[in-house]
């Protein structure tokens, strides 16, 4: 049994499922400006859609999540357009407040829609494989493609399309890339329903392990936002790296040290890079005028 | 007259007291008949979350820092007095008061993260100590008995104990204290010189070319922040009795945000004014309207919409529609004449 590289195919996996969440997160932040506390809520309202789909219809789970990422993209869209479209003169604290108040929404339209049971949900894929002694299920394999093909599809539209363009320069001065004529506000509302697409995806992966209920995404939701600040709020890179990078070290913390205290030592140690990179690890300094 | 006098020299000292003084007759309506039993702990819950959510204020209003780690402080006093009482068997006032000096030295230990890390970065570290403390709830379970959840009584002292009651007259009284430490806290040459240094209402540098000692206050805002939490989560154990961890969720740390924005920032009135919207009147009024409140979800759906409604139209706080209020009444009068 090759213990290590078993550690790191399943990094991989729960690493992929963060960093989807992290870069809906991170996305949000470049062009609205706010954290999205709501996101691991809005993701865990679109498990519910597909698994309520698959219910009710017993279609495959492929068509069942197309389904849920629909929902997502939907959600987001009446979301950005409803409420975040409104908020452009506030100030981030109250952004953040507000993304507060719609995880309270979505908190409690769930009950109300789905019933307060929870619910199964396969894995993409059954069976397993053996690569160099170490298992992987074919679940996990599905999982880490769709993680890392997303990622490089993402940074491929970010860095070589036009669209990637105007998110870039929506991320870098909201009011001079209005100026020079980029539709900022049709930015914002693609990057509200991309991240929420992004966050479902990760729920769906999520699922399977601990079925689809209410707290399903918290800790998820709590260890992107530090994916974030570790990776440094200035690039859309950094976060995703630090997300694989915090799944990696959980996971080798949890074999070889501690798994009780895994979570713990994680957050410790990113609390220390902090304290050693205070803009995290790819971020920059912000130099002020005094 | 006099006394009228005496009163307006007083304010709003004497009007906290007043407040005081009408929301501990709430036992009083209750044994009446006015108020519904359950109201009681829904009040005193707003009483305690006001507790912790002033020292919030100070930290997010004056100093203009943010913590999103409230919810972990308010369980380390939760845990702290339980097992100061129970195990050690300490009276309510030692235990208290012992709480509270653990939870100000913690807060000077979070002070010291924020005088290197700013901002957004801050407030995420912040939630990483939360979670860190969460998790020693969870796993530490000779301390905190984890998810069978830890128990403790109602407060004793001096060899009376109170009842249910009595101790919600206790937690009002608290929660007074609580306003008049805060008001005379940010009127203060320490107030002053918070906001000096606060991003918000000053400036870091500036402030410290005045000669303000920023590590000093720094460390100042966070103890008292967490002191305020430490206590806070101390009497919710007294009067709830029961604590498991998941009681001190990330999503509660987010609400104490949530109180001091809607209620208005830098305002005493309107942090409790804060509580009561954000923690009292999904369950005071949901649970009175016919079918809606019967519906499961229905509180959250309205705190949400509530808060989302607030600061979309009110991003100063609601304790400005008074002021406003007044205005519009002064204009119709003036179009009046």
């Amino acid at each position: 049994m090759n213990i290590p590289l078993q550690i790191f195919l399943n990094s991989l996996d729960s690493g992929g499922r963060l960093a989807l969440a992290t870069m809906g997160i991170i996305l949000i932040f470049r062009t609205s400006s706010a954290f999205n506390f709501a996101q691991g809520a809005i993701s865990m309202f679109c498990a519910f859609i597909a698994a309520s789909f698959l219910q009710a219809t017993g279609m495959n789970v492929w068509v069942s999540s197309l389904v849920g990422v629909l929902g997502a993209v939907s959600i987001g869209i009446i979301v950005d357009r409803v409420v975040i479209k409104r908020t452009t003169k506030l100030h981030s604290v109250h952004k953040q407040i507000i993304t507060l108040g719609l995880v309270m929404v979505f908190l409690g339209l769930a009950p109300m829609l789905f019933g307060s049971l929870n619910r199964l949900y396969p894995r993409f894929a059954q069976g397993s494989q053996t690569i160099l002694n170490a298992s992987i299920t074919n679940g996990a394999i599905v999982n880490i493609s769709i993680g890392i093909s997303v990622m490089i599809l993402l940074f491929y539209i970010i860095q070589k399309t036009k669209w990637g363009l105007g998110v870039r320069a929506t991320a870098s001065n909201d009011t001079v890339a209005r100026m020079m004529g980029i539709p900022t506000t049709i930015i914002t509302m693609g990057a509200w329903a991309v991240a929420a697409a992004l966050g479902s995806l990760s729920a769906m992966m999520v699922a399977p392990d601990v079925q689809v209920q209410f707290a399903m995404m918290d800790s998820i939701q709590i260890t992107a936002l530090l994916a974030c600040v570790l990776g440094g709020l200035g690039t859309f890179f950094g976060p995703v790296l630090a997300a694989y990078l915090i799944a990696m070290s959980r996971n080798f913390i949890a074999f070889y040290v501690s798994s009780v205290w895994a979570d713990a030592i994680v957050y410790l140690l990113i609390l220390a890079i902090l304290m050693i990179a205070p803009n995290g690890i790819f971020g920059k300094k912000i130099i002020r005028k005094v | 007259m006099q006394a009228i006098n005496f009163y307006k020299k007083f304010r709003p000292y004497s009007d906290y007291i007043v407040f005081g003084l009408v929301l501990s007759l709430a036992p009083l309506m209750v044994s009446i008949g006015v108020l519904r039993f359950a109201y009681l702990t829904i009040i005193a819950g707003v009483v305690i979350y006001a507790i912790v959510a002033l020292g919030l204020n100070i930290l997010m209003g004056y100093a203009g820092l943010v913590s999103l780690g409230t919810a972990g402080f308010m369980g380390v006093g939760a845990y702290l007095t339980a097992f100061f009482t129970t195990e050690i068997g300490m009276g309510f006032l030692p235990s208290i008061l012992l709480t509270v000096a653990i939870t100000s030295i913690m807060g000077i230990v979070v002070g010291l993260v924020s005088l290197r890390v700013q901002g957004f970065f801050l407030a995420m570290a912040t939630l990483a100590i939360s979670e860190i403390l969460r998790q020693v709830f969870i796993e530490f379970s000779s301390f905190t008995n984890s998810f069978v959840g830890r128990r403790a009584g109602f407060p004793s002292f001096f060899a009376l104990s109170l009842d249910r009651n009595q101790t919600f007259i206790l937690l009002v009284a608290f929660l007074v204290l609580a306003m008049i430490v805060t008001r005379i806290i940010t009127t203060s040459y320490t107030g002053r010189a918070m906001s000096a240094m606060s991003v918000v209402s000053g400036s870091e540098p500036a402030a410290a070319a005045m000669g303000i000692n920023i590590l000093r206050y720094k460390l100042i805002a966070f103890s008292i922040a967490t002191a305020f939490a430490g206590l806070g989560g101390a009497l919710y154990m007294h009067f709830i009795r029961f604590t498991i961890p998941t009681d001190w969720t990330f999503t509660l740390s987010l609400m104490f945000v949530a109180v001091v924005v809607i209620g208005g920032v830098r305002s005493v009135a309107g942090t409790v004014v804060g509580a009561f919207v954000v923690f009292g009147a999904p369950d005071l009024i949901l649970a009175n309207l016919p079918v809606i409140g019967d519906i499961n979800g229905m509180p959250f759906v309205f705190t949400g919409l509530m808060i989302i409604v607030v600061i979309l139209y009110y991003p100063a706080g609601l304790v400005y529609i008074w002021q406003d209020v007044k205005k519009f009444m002064q204009k119709r009068r003036g179009a009046a004449a």
